[in-house]
């Protein structure tokens, strides 16, 4: 037999009984590739074969666009009597007959043979040396449903799911920029999986994209089935216990990464995507943050990382202290905890690594069992196991507190990934502290900590910007600053964009209910500072002459209402003195007079308040109306 | 990887192996110290150590775990030897658990072993690097061993209790603070010497049960004067006014009470006579100043203080001016003379420098000093200190008036 290699190559020849005994060769006779003959102009007898993998086309849409055409509709064919088999049958087939969105020919099996396996349809013709491929796919797919790893409490709902397709047009949905890029490649000799890259172009930095490609390129593996095995053999660091490369179920985080600069990496049948480069810090972010506001945000960012300390040091802290220094203990404390020691008959170091490595038993347990069972376990294991142990004096309840809080805690990192590198760091810290004290936590801590230090992260440094410090990047770092302080691109971008204007913080207007309608229209954008002033002078001259015709009907009434709050003339004087050194040329108070009972008209819930205030006697309207509005706007 | 870092590494992650968890100890194998008592052993010149150990697990509730509980939160033992490092060996002798000091809250000394010098205490309490500098010390008129023993009702451990009564006496205000470091900051200094409070046992509690042990009453510890030292003997006791006046010199005083009977000259006085009115002394401030014009030194001590009326047992209105006056001249006229005490029994009853003059001296003319440094214990007790107070009732708290029948 050919190896299955050079068969690929070959070209489809134009005898279709050739070409069925080479496909006979390379694809054997699965039941599911099903071949379905059939005859194609019933004058000249051309026998067709359509070939498609069952349970990845779609059924109706192979029907109606290639074999009912094909079938029935041979008369359309232009020139009927005269049909000359060869490459130009195919193409006008292509062109006339097959009504598919989506068509293509392919020279070569391996091609052909490529596409059908992905769900399109292989149409081979008798006398054609070509084959055309047209789009069925129609495969069955998870609904889009809520990302299980990630859930949120505010924000969007939906995941990412096994189609790469849907993934990407979930995230195009986010970024309707032209210049979201979204190239192909195919990683795995048998799996022949789909990757897509997407990236800002215009926003990434120069280079990353290159060197993502290229590492992707260098793959040579039999079959990619999920996008750890792609982040495992592309990342920088790949002893080291920290991920370089972030993944995420979530379709919103994979667009702001790609807001940021950041490059991401869709495989097809799995809902991870790879975001990359990466922060140490990114674990600490959760999509959570963003979407409620800054305090909240802030709030819980700090409690993540005090999270993150609990889960990493609280075990090793406790047994350094309880081992080695118990004069750093306070008294009460040191007391209890010998107390509930009592009974305990092995040393505090195998207790704490006894009850740590129970815990993660539990845990994995609990990932492994059907859903019902999983509960009972959960609940089970942790609370009437834990309290029977101790009271069989196995084990001291300090100890199950101490575990059951550092559980606790690092189910708080958001990302699992993350969670997970830290649970693994915690027990060489516990063996360190253990064995020697507040030495080895200390000398195990500064390994942990030298070595994150010089990790890279597709030329990012893992740890930045906390060091090297980056002052402009620490805005979402320990807090969340609002969204109208986040202005700049991240360092990891291409700085020449900024996200946000100027001056996006919101403020209540600052002008009257009523004539702000009027004067807000006229401006651009609110700002601050006397610039806007003749603007704003102007815009009163404007209102006497939209509305003459009011004033002889509403003069009538304002009369019997000036008799109301008499504080107002004493309010006057008082402001006016203050601010009329603030007045800017002496011409307002010039104009005044003239605008101000052309002002008198207006909507009617506002009238009352401007009456009140015109409440001096010869209906002039008071200059404090003017500097009250001034003064206001001085904010 | 290479090969020869490979090796290495694992060199370096057996290293951890070999430590042998060095300087481990089971928390649950200490032997935790609470309280220590020294007492003048039973031959010459020997020492008797009275250790109060706590028992954890009569200590906390319970968690259901067997313990061997007895329901005794202390366990005390003792041991004698020539030094107080023999001694504690001696404890560690038939102690089924390491005895372990680091957190032993006070020293109580017996009074025949003071007089006798604790110069052997000091160094061995500061040597030892289990022992903390901030553990409290007293000197006790009884057995240490018995006053180690007691039982006080409170907390769970006396030792606890003791160390609680320090944290606590500024509101009271009789006795000083002396702990291992201040101990030691008087002994060493040039011309300071050392004082010690003073614990006794009181019987001021009242059983409750009828026909138990305790029946009649549990003495508890108080604190109650000041221990008078030279160098490292005893001299003797100042009592609790004479320390009332003392605290001024070495210690911020926080609040302190001062009682006095009511004014006269008031005519409402017929039912009560003996009515006394308790002033609070809140803010205070205290500065003793040197002069020294080249032959006689002189020293100025001047106290601030603000009063409070904290309870009248008189019919008076006190929103009078002169009645005010007068209480704040009784009020000074007593701090006066606590202070004078005070200054007395320093320099003529036991003519030791317990008020720190020599060192505000030092502060003040550092020049001066060095010639008369040598000479300071002859010259303390011809110097003149001078008492200046200034003291203002400033708030009757929450009643102006005091409450007067409706009738």
């Amino acid at each position: 037999m050919e190896p299955i290699q050079e068969l690929l190559q070959t070209r489809f020849l134009p005898d279709l009984a050739e070409n069925e005994k080479i496909l006979d060769k390379i694809l054997g006779h699965s039941s599911d590739l099903i071949r379905r003959e059939f005859v194609f102009h019933s004058q000249a007898d051309l026998r067709c074969l359509c070939i498609y993998a069952d349970g990845l086309v779609n059924m109706q849409m192979l029907d109606l666009s290639i074999l009912k055409p094909m079938m029935s509709w041979n008369a359309l064919l232009p020139e009927s009597g005269r049909v000359r088999p060869g490459k130009a049958l195919a193409k006008r087939v292509l062109e006339h007959l097959v009504t598919n969105a989506s068509v293509r020919t392919a020279t070569t099996f391996g091609e052909a043979i490529q596409a059908m396996l992905s769900g399109d349809s292989m149409l081979l013709i008798d006398g054609s040396d070509v084959a055309v491929i047209a789009a069925t796919r129609g495969y069955e797919m998870r609904s889009i449903d809520e990302p299980v790893t990630e859930p949120v409490v505010r924000g969007p709902r939906d995941g990412f799911t096994e189609n790469i397709r849907t993934n990407s047009a979930l995230i195009r949905r986010r970024l309707r920029d032209p210049l979201l890029r979204n190239e192909v490649v195919t990683i795995g000799e048998k799996s022949r999986t789909d990757i897509s890259i997407l990236y800002l172009e215009g926003t990434v930095k120069k280079g990353l994209v290159e060197e993502v490609r290229k590492r992707l390129q260098r793959i040579r593996i039999d079959g990619v089935l999920e996008s750890g095995y792609l982040e495992e053999l592309i990342e920088d660091a790949p002893l080291s216990p920290f991920t370089t490369v972030h993944s995420t179920e979530r379709p919103d985080r994979a667009a702001s990464a790609l807001l940021e600069g950041r490059v991401v990496i869709l495989t097809d049948n799995t809902p991870f995507a790879l975001l990359m480069p990466v922060y140490f810090w990114q674990f600490f972010q959760a999509s959570d943050d963003y979407y409620a506001r800054y305090w909240a945000g802030t709030f819980f960012r700090l409690i993540r990382y005090l999270a993150f300390v609990i889960s990493l040091t609280l075990p090793s802290l406790y047994v350094m202290l309880m081992s080695f220094h118990h004069e750093m203990i306070p008294t009460p404390l040191a007391l209890s905890v010998a107390a509930g020691r009592e009974s305990v008959p092995i040393p505090v170091f195998l207790e704490a690594l006894i009850m740590e490595l129970a815990f993660e038993l539990l845990k994995e347990a609990g990932l492994r069992l059907p859903r019902p069972v999983g509960q009972a376990v959960s609940i089970v294991g942790s609370l009437v196991i834990g309290q029977a142990a101790v009271q069989a004096g196995l084990v001291s309840p300090a100890m199950v507190i101490v575990v059951a809080l550092t559980g606790i805690s690092s189910f708080a990192i958001p990302n699992y990934a993350a969670s997970f590198s830290i649970r693994l760091l915690r027990f060489p810290l516990l063996i360190g502290a253990g064995t020697m004290g507040l030495l080895g936590f200390a000398a195990v801590f500064a390994m942990v900590v030298v070595h994150s230090l010089s990790l890279r992260s597709f030329g990012e440094s893992y740890m930045a910007p906390v060091t090297p410090l980056q002052p402009g990047d620490q805005k979402d770092i320990l807090i969340r600053v609002p969204w109208w302080k986040m202005d700049k691109n991240l360092h990891l971008a291409s700085s020449d964009e900024n996200r946000l204007s100027n001056n996006q913080k919101p403020r209540p207007p600052t002008t009257q209910v009523g004539e702000s309608l009027f004067e807000d229209r006229s401006q651009s954008k609110p700002q601050p500072g006397s610039k806007q002033n003749p603007e704003q002078k102007q815009t009163p001259k404007q209102e006497p002459k939209l509305k003459p015709k009011q004033e002889p009907k509403q003069q009538p009434k304002q009369q019997p209402k000036q008799e109301e709050p008499k504080q107002e003339p004493k309010q006057e004087p008082k402001q006016e003195p203050k601010q009329e050194p603030k007045q800017e040329p002496k011409q307002e108070p010039k104009q005044e007079p003239k605008q101000e009972p052309k002002q008198a008209p207006e909507p009617a819930p506002d009238e009352k308040r401007r009456v009140q205030q015109s409440s001096k006697p010869g209906g002039k309207p008071p200059k404090q109306d003017r500097a009250w509005r001034r003064g206001r706007r001085d904010t | 990887m290479t090969r020869s870092r490979r090796f290495l590494l694992l060199l370096a992650l057996s290293l951890t192996l070999t430590t042998g968890c060095f300087g481990k100890h089971e928390i649950d194998d200490l032997a935790m110290v609470m309280a220590v008592g020294l007492d003048p052993g039973q031959t010459p010149g020997s020492v008797r150590i009275t250790a109060q150990i706590a028992r954890p697990s009569d200590v906390r509730g319970q968690t259901g775990a067997p313990t061997a509980g007895s329901g005794e939160p202390i366990w005390t033992v003792s041991g004698e030897g020539d030094t107080i490092m023999a001694a504690i060996r001696s404890i560690a002798r038939f102690s089924s658990r390491r005895v372990f000091w680091a957190h032993n809250q006070i020293i109580i000394i017996n009074e025949k072993l003071a007089r006798r010098g604790i110069k052997d205490a000091l160094d061995f309490f500061s040597r030892n690097h289990e022992l903390r500098m901030r553990t409290w010390v007293v000197v006790c008129s009884e057995e240490a061993r018995k006053m180690v023993t007691l039982k006080t009702g409170l907390e769970m451990i006396p030792g606890v209790s003791l160390h609680k009564l320090f944290r606590y006496s500024q509101v009271v205000s009789e006795a000083p603070r002396t702990d291992m470091r201040t101990l030691s900051a008087a002994y060493l200094s040039e011309s300071t010497h050392p004082v010690l409070a003073r614990v006794q046992s009181r019987s001021r509690l009242i059983s409750v049960q009828e026909g138990s042990q305790e029946h009649g009453s549990n003495p508890q510890v108080e604190l109650s004067g000041t221990a008078v030292f030279k160098k490292d003997k005893m001299l003797g006791w100042l009592d609790m006014e004479q320390s009332r006046g003392l605290l001024w010199f070495i210690e911020p005083v926080e609040s302190r009470i001062v009682v006095l009977p009511c004014p006269s000259g008031d005519p409402e006085q017929n039912e009560s006579k003996n009515g006394k009115i308790s002033l609070e002394i809140k803010h205070n401030t205290f500065e003793v100043t040197p002069h020294y014009d080249g032959k006689k030194i002189s020293f100025t001590a001047h106290l601030n203080a603000d009063i409070d009326l904290v309870e009248v047992g008189c019919e008076t209105n006190l929103s009078n001016y002169d009645l005010m006056k007068q209480l704040e001249s009784k009020v000074r006229a007593k701090l006066r003379r606590e202070i004078d005490n005070t200054v007395q029994a320093a320099q003529h009853t036991y003519g030791v420098d317990i008020l720190e003059l020599g060192k505000i001296f030092h502060n003040v003319y550092p020049a001066e000093w060095k010639k008369i440094s040598k000479r300071w214990s002859e010259l303390f007790p011809t110097v003149d200190v001078r008492v200046e107070i200034e003291a203002g009732i400033k708030s009757p708290v929450l009643l102006q008036k005091p409450l007067q029948p409706g009738k």
